[in-house]
């Protein structure tokens, strides 16, 4: 277990976890652990598998291979078929349909888990208004699910689930149903809650962007395996993948297939790197950040012919994709560019490749 | 791992409730449907079983026994599915796709004839058009002096004709879902394309409901063959017998191996149209989802057919509702069957016994008989509610939660069998296995549990369907949230699902009111004198030739069936306090 650090246990440790469904592998012998009070992310394109591993997680499903061990306690062993029962896990899940139960008010729906877990009446007004209160909710307390907006109900799903004081929290892509600019406001206001209660979070989406801004620890999930699994920072500068590489980082992150000619790796008869920095393979692909590219010619850099399509501004400089090769490339321009789509303009590669891939994708250097 | 890390495991094994309730439900539908019907089966096998299939099929007798039967039976399902599918399909047109002025108002009354009891429509027939062929009081007709041939007063013309305005509504339903779900899209792509309506109506639409069209087909033919009291009133007097009416002879007589006999004929007749229909569907299904999405359907102008058109669906409607219930209410009140409208005498509902009248018969409210029926009717009618609202949530809930798995697979099989079998081939069935005393348990024969076993497992294809729609409306969210919260089965249906459910079940359990309020083919075989029921006891006077008690007695329960079905019309629109906003 790489991030163990040896004095004290993961708050959840991910052993060899499988989950097949009849003949077909959603989730493909990962592991993971991360220690106690860390935000981990699980992030991946639709259909990898991550919801599948926090249902796991969750309880809801039982894993066919490997363990699930929550503060050195094992709650799933799918090698022997066990699982603690859900409400026995001391975790709780927020919903991405939220999951309000739409005949108990809000008050109503923070309360009923206290009450299954057998708290005092006094008790649990008092964790009731405590929550509200956390969560700015208050003045809703006798409205019902159906009377309040969506944003609203999200803070509801989220004090229902903090409600018992669960150690660890998960959320299934809580974020996905709200406008963007209230996706933003609740991104904080979920660091703040995750802050304040002190719980282990695991947090699916398909969202690289909130992977990056929330997480402590990012797994990057493809085809029910774990791509990666690190920082975030860590897999930014240091993806092991090409899959990593360009799923992660905004704007995307540029891909360039080149060919080993001579000493040098070369695209379109433009040499663009040592071939050095490569093993004896003929093909390879550089990663260019987007930063990496420029607009224009730059003196003493090489520079190749595209098709501008589109330019987005961005903070003061422009975000330019163009065609070339029938590849999608990103490069920012300074100020605001414009140009007419179809035109041809020119693009400088302003540094080495960051990092150097072979054609089946992983990482040569 | 330590022992303390083990203590919160459970094992995912045989007793947890997740496979505990499914196994007791497969115990329970196997009881209820599978057991009579293997029983029925192995009855037909002993020595006088075996005779008994080669008396109906193949002897001297066969004609009358059987294939006699058949041909009538045959025939009138196919007549009646036609009927049906022209009146129901007519009125579906009309109300969804047609601008025809007031279509909620007639969408409803085209859904009430399957809501009053059919022999209700049998009886109107009779105090209409009886004739002088049997003796006794003439019809209204021939007591003004008209002459009424044998073939308008008897046999299969006027079952025929009583049954298709019973069963049309029930075309109407199926077909109507089917034309709603006709997006306007899809019509508006097809004009868009310069397609002429006569075009779009043969070239789009007819296409995407032929699904539909054949399951209403279908269960209207399944719906004819096993109804008992149209033929039994309209056919036996001049010896029409059907299969279901020679089911019924057989038993009543004493031939009870012959009885089992046909009751499994008649399954195998009705549940091959059944099987034919679902084989003739099961490749364009696909067709339903591709239009999923069109929350809005086209209405085409009618222009100048538009009053007219209206007035021949309002004259549907009242024929085979609003006549049938004015000709019944007034012969209760008629002195002689002919007279319709004058010398209107109380005594066939309140009046004393002793007198003259009606042989010294009492009116049906001063008659103990009546007033234990009505009871033991409400009794049996919201028991059975009950049981088979709590056992279809039960199986929906368990069916749609383990989906995939060979246990739905089997319990949703089951609990849709009987949908395959006539009722009174299933209340032969019953007799089977209950008519006489199972190792140390007595005969169930006559008793009320008999009746309520037979009605609930008739039902339960309906029941299980209604609480698939009802849980339909309640995502696995909702539950999951609670079971997080570590509340166990009984604890989430009881604070999360029955809240949620119960005006639904309710409305559902209305409707199994109705059905069995007004049914007559199941229970005409499993009553006896402990257990009378309203619809045997019309039965018996109408067959005794009391028409003005029997049809009395049918007011009653049509009465009933149209306040019950109200209700739960009102409590399914009903808005829940919390989806007010």
């Amino acid at each position: 277990m790489n991030t163990q650090n040896g004095t004290s246990v993961p708050a959840i440790a991910i052993r060899g976890v499988t989950k097949r469904f009849g003949g077909f592998t959603a989730v493909d012998n990962v592991d993971i652990s991360v220690p106690q009070g860390s935000f981990l992310v699980l992030v991946g394109p639709s259909g990898c598998g991550k919801s599948t591993l926090l249902r796991m997680l969750a309880g809801l499903e039982t894993p066919s291979e490997g363990e699930f061990v929550f503060m050195g306690r094992t709650v799933s062993d799918g090698t022997r078929g066990l699982v603690a029962d859900a409400g026995a896990r001391d975790a709780g899940l927020v919903f991405q349909s939220y999951a309000l139960w739409p005949h108990m008010t809000v008050a109503g729906n923070i309360e009923w888990p206290l009450k299954v877990a057998k708290w005092s009446k006094a008790d649990r007004a008092a964790r009731v208004d405590e929550v509200l209160g956390l969560l700015g909710i208050s003045a809703l307390k006798e409205r019902y699910p159906a009377e309040i907006s969506g944003g609203q109900q999200q803070r509801v799903a989220i004090a229902r689930t903090i409600g018992p004081k669960p150690s660890i929290l998960l959320f299934d892509e809580p974020l996905s149903n709200l406008d963007a600019k209230l996706r933003i406001e609740m991104r904080s206001e979920l660091m703040r809650i995750h802050r304040a209660t002190g719980a282990t979070s695991v947090y699916v989406t398909h969202d690289q962007v909130e992977a990056m801004t929330m997480a402590s620890h990012v797994a990057v999930l493809n085809n029910g395996r774990v791509e990666q699994f690190g920082a975030p920072l860590d897999l930014l500068e240091n993806p092991r993948t090409t899959f990593v590489a360009t799923f992660l980082g905004t704007p995307p992150a540029n891909l360039i297939e080149v060919t080993r000619s001579g000493d040098g790796l070369v695209y379109e008869g433009l040499r663009l790197a040592d071939a050095r920095r490569a093993e004896a393979q003929e093909g390879l692909q550089l990663l260019y950040p987007a930063h990496g590219l420029a607009v224009g010619d730059v003196p003493g850099r090489p520079a190749i012919t595209a098709r501008f399509e589109e330019a987005a501004p961005i903070a003061g400089r422009t975000m330019v994709t163009a065609f070339s090769g029938g590849k999608r490339l990103t490069a920012m321009a300074d100020g605001y560019f414009r140009a007419a789509s179809g035109d041809t303009i020119r693009l400088s590669f302003l540094s080495e490749p960051s990092a150097v891939f072979a054609m089946t994708g992983e990482r040569i250097d | 791992m330590s022992a303390a890390a083990t203590s919160v495991l459970s094992r995912r094994g045989f007793l947890r409730s997740e496979t505990l309730v499914p196994i007791i439900l497969i115990l329970v539908v196997g009881i209820l449907v599978i057991a009579p019907l293997v029983k029925i089966v192995l009855s037909t096998l002993t020595v006088e079983g075996l005779d008994a299939w080669q008396a109906v099929l193949a002897s001297k007798m066969s004609e009358n026994l059987w294939w006699r039967p058949l041909w009538n039976t045959i025939l009138l399902g196919i007549g009646v599915a036609a009927g049906c599918i022209l009146m129901g399909g007519f009125l579906a047109w009309l109300v969804v796709l047609t601008d025809v002025p007031a279509p909620k108002t007639l969408g409803l009354l085209a859904t009430l004839p399957f809501m009053i009891p059919s022999f209700a429509a049998a009886l109107a027939w009779g105090a209409l058009f009886r004739n002088s062929r049997l003796g006794g009081s003439v019809g209204f007709f021939e007591a003004n002096g008209y002459i009424v041939p044998d073939w308008l007063a008897w046999g299969l013309l006027p079952t025929l004709i009583v049954l298709i305005a019973h069963y049309y509504s029930l075309a109407f339903t199926v077909i109507s879902a089917a034309l709603s779900s006709v997006g306007a899209d899809l019509v508006e792509a097809a004009q868009v394309a310069g397609a002429k309506r006569s075009r779009i109506f043969f070239g789009i639409i007819l296409p995407v409901v032929t699904p539909a069209l054949i399951a209403a087909a279908s269960l209207t033919f399944a719906g004819a063959v096993s109804n008992f009291a149209a033929p039994a009133l309209l056919g036996l007097p001049v010896r029409m017998q059907t299969l279901s009416t020679r089911l019924f002879g057989m038993i009543e007589t004493g031939q009870t191996e012959r009885g089992f006999v046909i009751a499994l004929l008649l399954i195998i007749v009705s549940a091959s149209f059944l099987w034919l229909g679902e084989r003739l569907v099961a490749g364009r299904k696909s067709y339903v989802t591709v239009t999923g999405k069109g929350g809005r359907t086209k209405r085409f102008p009618l222009g100048k057919w538009r009053w007219p058109l209206f007035t021949v669906a309002v004259l549907m409607c009242a024929l085979t509702t609003f006549l049938p219930a004015v000709i019944l209410t007034a012969s209760s009140f008629a002195l002689q069957n002919g007279s319709l409208f004058s010398n209107w005498t109380t005594h066939f509902w309140i009046g004393e016994g002793g007198t003259d009248m009606a042989q010294g018969q009492a009116g049906i409210f001063r008659n103990p008989v009546l007033i234990e029926a009505l009871w033991m009717t409400l009794k049996l009618a919201v028991t059975v509610a009950f049981t088979t609202m709590a056992l279809g949530l039960a199986l929906a809930h368990t069916i749609a939660r383990n989906k995939g798995s060979v246990l739905a697979t089997v319990l949703g099989q089951v609990s849709f069998t009987p949908i395959l079998i006539p009722s009174i081939a299933f209340a032969a069935a019953y007799i089977a296995l209950f008519g006489a005393p199972i190792g140390p348990l007595p005969s169930l024969y006559g008793t009320f549990l008999l009746l309520v076993l037979a009605a609930s497992a008739h039902l339960l294809p309906y029941a299980v369907q209604s609480g698939r729609s009802v849980l339909g409306q309640i995502s696995a969210d909702i539950e999951e949230s609670a079971r997080l919260t570590g509340a166990g089965f009984f604890r989430r249906m009881g604070a999360i699902i029955m809240p949620l459910a119960i005006r639904g079940l309710l409305a559902g359990a209305l409707l199994v009111f109705v059905k069995i309020v007004r049914d007559l083919s199941l229970v005409v075989l499993l009553f006896t004198s402990t257990s009378p029921v309203l619809s045997m006891l019309a039965y018996r006077y109408a067959a005794e030739g009391f028409m003005q008690f029997a049809n009395a007695i049918t007011m009653v329960i049509l009465v009933l069936c149209v306040v019950a079905t109200l209700l739960a019309h009102r409590l399914q629109n009903r808005v829940q306090k919390w989806k007010s906003a």
